[in-house]
């Protein structure tokens, strides 16, 4: 089986600060990791891998030359290949041209359009940009099937069964191949890069792919393929008239908060 | 008992004279907390009689002339997060919170120094430096929540002990309100400083028994760029023990951490978190941390350790060299004293610290204990500096086994650390808790010379009594 | 043909329209009434047929309900071409659907389908009167800040907007509307061997906060999972759906489903109670629409006062304990008053 993975690299913190006087973020932190959820995804690839003989996990992402960093952990978790976007042309892609750009690359590396051996996944969502568009617009595009919000995979003989979680319980859903699926957190538990695998990863090479590798013409790509524009980052204003108290030895800040749940008839 | 005065009403009335009154807690619901620390017995819980929550030194002099002239004892108190119950008032009284005294004064960066107040948290400390790419390497367990006037007077320990020392080595200056009142200013930002006797380290781990820390100069280090930590578990707990000591010689490099879990402990662990650790079946883990200032180097350094495991009998060894992965191996390991909690809500967790070499014979006299007293003593620390914390659990015994169990395996515990060349506590400190082992196990002439120490600095025995030794 | 009007994707669920449908109503509503066009709604599914006299009345000019066998379940590919062949015959400039589970997957599929721009999970919708175009504004950057989203010239505009984001319009009965009921218009072949094959309802996920008339939340701040029962005494006590932050879930002090924020639920509830939790920007998403919101946090800087009514600083181990002793006696005051 071919199992695609696609990461992305995001601050290893979610204490991002903002500077009030700038408006600009403040990274106390630079440290990048594996999208959490991706991590997931990456390992359900791995355990597909350990249970179907032949098998063979690509990993796949876009992002800037430190991402590669994602790439080799990847491969020092039992990944066998690695590839990353990296050009400044892919630069302000939103999700949309990110999709876009990733459904080329894993027609690219696989060399040909998917088939009934291939799965590609991902994690539900990034922890910094939380949309979670980019599977299902990769899905739509490479024009395979979908499933968001899996929680468990069976790989039949060419087709898979996946487990979603939707908000009042859970799907058994059939899925031909090939297929795209986005997993949740309740999938697995990551594991950890061993010593050898490490070594390993030291040693892979990690190509690089451009637009022009892909493709992509300039319109289609970065921020003039990209349909949305940011128009303005702020940090929100909250209109309440705040009370404030300070707790008193008295009783008298609790005192007036029974009060006014007395008020609000909630007691 | 019948030494101290009580506390009454007109004394609560002058305190509420040197202090806001809302600073002056009396009220019993709100005075429970301040009752107890983390260590889980009743014994070692004690009431005060008034709670009070000073601003300034000034305050803390004020509240230290009275209770002196009243004869009404003294309890400094930091976060009470302790484990060896040194901030339980025993005899009741004031207890001193320093929790309101949280500025942080200065950060100076051209000499790597931070001032601060005592009520400010490790957690916070560690932040400030970090902020300015800077170490502050103290990093006991409970750095989250703890106080640094609690490190101090306690002169914890920790992870990062083997390649940097304990908190003593942080702090090169001291401001302290003496028992009587006077306030004593001792080192600062000098690095070289033999003006006189070394009273810093006098006051660094004498448990808020011989003056109230106010201030305090902290040592800061260049932040190390980068970071890996090795996770190697071993089916044998031996096995595991063997390795430190080549990682500390043979190797040729110093890590920052060598730390050690036991198969009950990460089993407790995983139950803990609710998440799979790998090979949680290994009769022990072994993690490591590495430090410094270029990827290659502590690429290498990794390599040679990881080899050095593999060849000593390790099952695998885990690479984590980002946040994610790093923080998930910390979590199982920080986490261990809640896990043992929940898997027995009263527990006795003891601190003995033995030269390295000698950590192999005395887990397994550990265990021979645990077999022939039928209680489970798992065990974990700080491999790397030969600090174990062996911790009983009471689990289902009704109070007079235990109580029985829990004396006879403390005496042949510490027995058999005594045996190799070891000392009761490493980082948690002798508090309430061990006294009566220290008068037993410790040498007469030491104990004279902390005794007189603390009569000569403490006349009328009001600061913190019942802490350390005797003074009846 | 210009594209004009707006549309929102409605949701069926287990034989009825499901609320999400009625929120996504108002917000239309006043878009297509700054932008003086007409609101559209479509449902997709089977046996929908009663569903479009109440549509209507919560403000839809017309309705499409796609009533097919063949859609009984959400399969995306099979719900995308239909929405998809849709749009492009009545050409809305807008299309709004929920961010839920269903919402989140068709909504990408279906602009990827079109090559237009898709903003997920906004909390704000509004329009820029100089352009006319969608001011879509969502968290961004890790929650820690709001970032407003334009679709300049790709049409349509779509956005998933927050469940519970928006009250619904109340019922207006003499409200007129037409209904166009019609089957698939897809062929389904390329989907074959795609269905759905079970489903299990899971209540022990569904802790409804969602639902809840009052939530009360903690935060790291509680420092154990022992402590963090407190909440829970806290909530028994008011009759109050627990929440959580996302720091608490990953300690794993509690489950997912009773995650607030922007990657947990959003609520709106009468009383919103937050204890020992700061308030990131990330957190306020999922709640400040909450009617009245009370926050106990001992740092006075702390966020979520920004969005209280009533703050109490302080250490919450003593607020806490006294407002809980507090609660019971006013409550049993009150009954011994009734007897």
């Amino acid at each position: 089986m071919n199992l695609f993975v696609l990461l992305k690299q995001v601050p290893g913190t979610s204490n991002v600060k903002m500077d009030e006087k700038t408006g600009t973020m403040v990274r106390t932190d630079h440290e990048n990791v594996i999208n959490p959820l991706d991590e997931n995804a990456l390992e359900a690839a791995l355990e597909l891998k350990r249970s179907i003989d032949g098998s063979k996990v690509t990993v796949v992402s876009m992002g800037p030359p430190p991402a590669s960093r994602a790439l080799k952990e990847a491969i020092a978790m039992g990944a066998d290949e690695a590839h990353l976007l990296c050009h400044r042309g892919f630069a302000g892609s939103d999700t949309l041209a990110t999709a876009r750009a990733l459904a080329l690359a894993i027609e690219h590396v696989a060399g040909r359009e998917l088939g009934p051996s291939d799965l590609v996944l991902c994690g539900e969502r990034a922890t910094d940009g939380e949309t979670g568009q980019v599977g299902p617009m990769i899905s739509a595009m490479l024009d395979i099937a979908v499933a968001t919000y899996v929680r468990g995979i069976e790989v039949k003989e060419d087709h898979v069964v996946v487990e979603r979680v939707v908000e009042e319980g859970f799907e058994r859903v059939r899925l031909p191949l090939p297929a795209l699926v986005t997993v949740v957190k309740d999938i697995n538990q990551p594991g950890f890069p061993t010593l050898a695998g490490k070594l390993a990863a030291k040693a892979a090479p990690v190509p690089l792919l451009t637009p022009d590798d892909l493709g992509l013409t300039r319109d289609t790509v970065g921020l003039s393929g990209s349909p949305t524009r940011v128009v303005q980052v702020f940090r929100p204003k909250f209109a309440r008239d705040t009370v404030l108290r300070q707790q008193d030895s008295g009783g008298a800040a609790v005192d007036s908060l029974v009060d006014l749940l007395i008020e609000k008839e909630v007691i | 008992m019948g030494r101290y005065t009580a506390v009454t009403s007109r004394i609560v009335d002058e305190l509420k004279r040197i202090l806001d009154p809302a600073r002056v807690v009396t009220d019993p619901e709100k005075l429970a907390p301040y009752a107890h620390d983390e260590v889980s017995e009743a014994a070692y819980v004690r009431m005060p009689d008034v709670v009070v929550k000073p601003n300034t030194t000034a305050e803390v002099s004020d509240i230290l002339q009275l209770a002196n002239r009243e004869n009404i004892p003294v309890t400094p108190r930091g976060a009470g997060t302790g484990l060896s119950a040194g901030c339980v008032p025993m005899y009741g009284g004031i207890v001193l919170s320093l929790e309101n005294m949280n500025r942080v004064i200065e950060v100076d960066t051209r000499n790597l120094f931070m001032v601060v107040e005592p009520g400010v948290t490790t957690g916070e400390v560690q932040k400030i430096a970090r902020e300015q790419g800077l170490l502050y390497a103290g990093d006991p367990c409970s750095s989250e929540s703890s106080q640094i006037g609690g490190n101090l007077a306690e002169n914890a320990g920790g992870n990062k002990a083997v390649k940097y020392g304990t908190t003593s080595k942080h702090v090169y200056g001291l401001e302290v309100v003496m028992p009587t009142g006077e306030i004593v200013t001792t080192g600062g930002k000098c690095v070289k400083d033999v003006t006189g006797y070394d009273l810093v380290h006098l006051f660094v781990g004498s448990e808020g028994t011989l003056g109230v820390i106010t201030k305090a100069w902290l040592k800061l280090l260049p932040l190390p760029k980068f970071r890996v930590d090795l996770l190697a578990p071993f089916d044998d707990m031996q096995k595991a023990i063997e390795v430190v000591p080549r990682v500390m010689t043979e190797s040729g490099i110093v890590p920052t951490a060598v730390e050690f879990m036991d198969s009950l402990s990460i089993r407790a662990a995983e139950m803990y978190l609710n998440s799979s650790l790998p090979h949680s079946d290994a009769a022990a883990y072994l993690i490591i941390e590495l430090e410094g200032s270029s990827e290659e180097q502590v690429e290498a350094e990794y390599e040679a350790i990881g080899n050095l495991c593999i060849e000593s009998g390790a099952l695998e060894v885990y690479v984590a060299d980002n946040l994610a992965t790093q923080d998930r191996i910390w979590k199982a390991r920080k986490c261990v004293a809640e896990a043992l909690r929940v898997v027995s809500p009263v527990y006795c967790m003891e601190d003995i610290t033995v030269p390295t070499s000698e950590i192999p014979e005395l887990l397994w006299s550990i265990s021979q204990i645990s077999k022939e007293l039928d209680v489970k003593i798992p065990a974990f620390g700080h491999a790397g500096d030969g600090n174990i914390h062996a911790t009983l659990l009471r689990e289902g015994m009704d109070d007079a086994t235990w109580e029985t169990v829990k004396e006879k395996a403390l005496h042949e515990m510490y027995t058999a650390t005594y045996q190799h060349g070891g000392n009761l506590s490493g980082e948690h400190g002798i508090g309430a808790k061990r006294l009566v082992p220290l008068e037993r196990f410790v040498d007469r002439a030491q104990i004279q010379v902390i005794k007189s120490i603390k009569a000569a600095l403490d006349p009328n025995l009001i600061l913190n009594p019942g802490k350390i030794v005797h003074m009846d | 043909m210009e594209y004009s009007g707006v549309l929102v994707v409605g949701e069926q669920r287990g034989g009825s329209v499901h609320s999400v449908t009625y929120e996504l109503l108002a917000r239309g509503r006043t878009l297509a009434d700054k932008l003086g066009v007409g609101l559209a709604c479509v449902v997709i599914g089977h046996e929908l047929e009663a569903f479009g006299r109440e549509i209507v009345e919560r403000g839809a000019d017309i309705v499409y309900l796609i009533d097919d066998p063949c859609l009984e379940w959400f399969i995306p590919r099979r719900y995308s071409a239909e929405l998809a062949a849709l749009i492009e015959q009545i050409r809305p400039e807008i299309v709004l659907a929920a961010a839920t589970t269903a919402g989140r997957t068709l909504m990408p599929h279906v602009a990827a389908k079109l090559d237009t721009g898709l903003t997920a999970d906004c909390t704000g919708l509004d329009i820029d009167d100089k352009e006319r175009l969608l001011l879509q504004t969502r968290p961004a950057i890790g929650g820690n800040v709001m970032a407003t989203i334009k679709t300049p010239s790709a049409r349509p505009q779509m956005a998933t907007v927050r469940p519970k984001s928006a009250r619904p319009l109340p019922r207006d009965l003499g409200r007129q509307g037409e209904i166009v009921v019609r089957a698939a218009a897809c062929d389904d072949a390329q989907c074959a061997g795609e269905c759905l094959l079970g489903f299990v309802r899971d209540t022990s996920q569904d802790v409804s906060v969602q639902d809840a008339e009052i939530v009360v939340a903690g935060g790291k701040g509680l420092k154990s999972r022992d402590n963090f029962r407190m909440v829970e005494e806290l909530a028994g006590l008011l009759g109050a759906a627990v929440g959580a932050t996302r720091d608490v879930v990953d300690l794993g002090w509690i489950g997912y489903p009773h995650q607030i924020g922007l990657s947990g639920k959003t609520v709106s509830p009468r009383l919103y109670v937050a204890i020992g939790l700061s308030g990131t920007i990330q957190h306020l998403a999922g709640m400040q629409t909450s009617e009245t919101i009370v926050a106990i946090n001992k740092d006075k800087d702390a966020q979520i006062f920004r969005v209280a009514d009533y703050g109490i600083v302080g250490d919450l181990f003593e607020v806490v304990p006294e407002l809980i002793d507090k609660i019971r006696a006013a409550k049993n005051a009150r009954l011994c008053g009734a007897r």
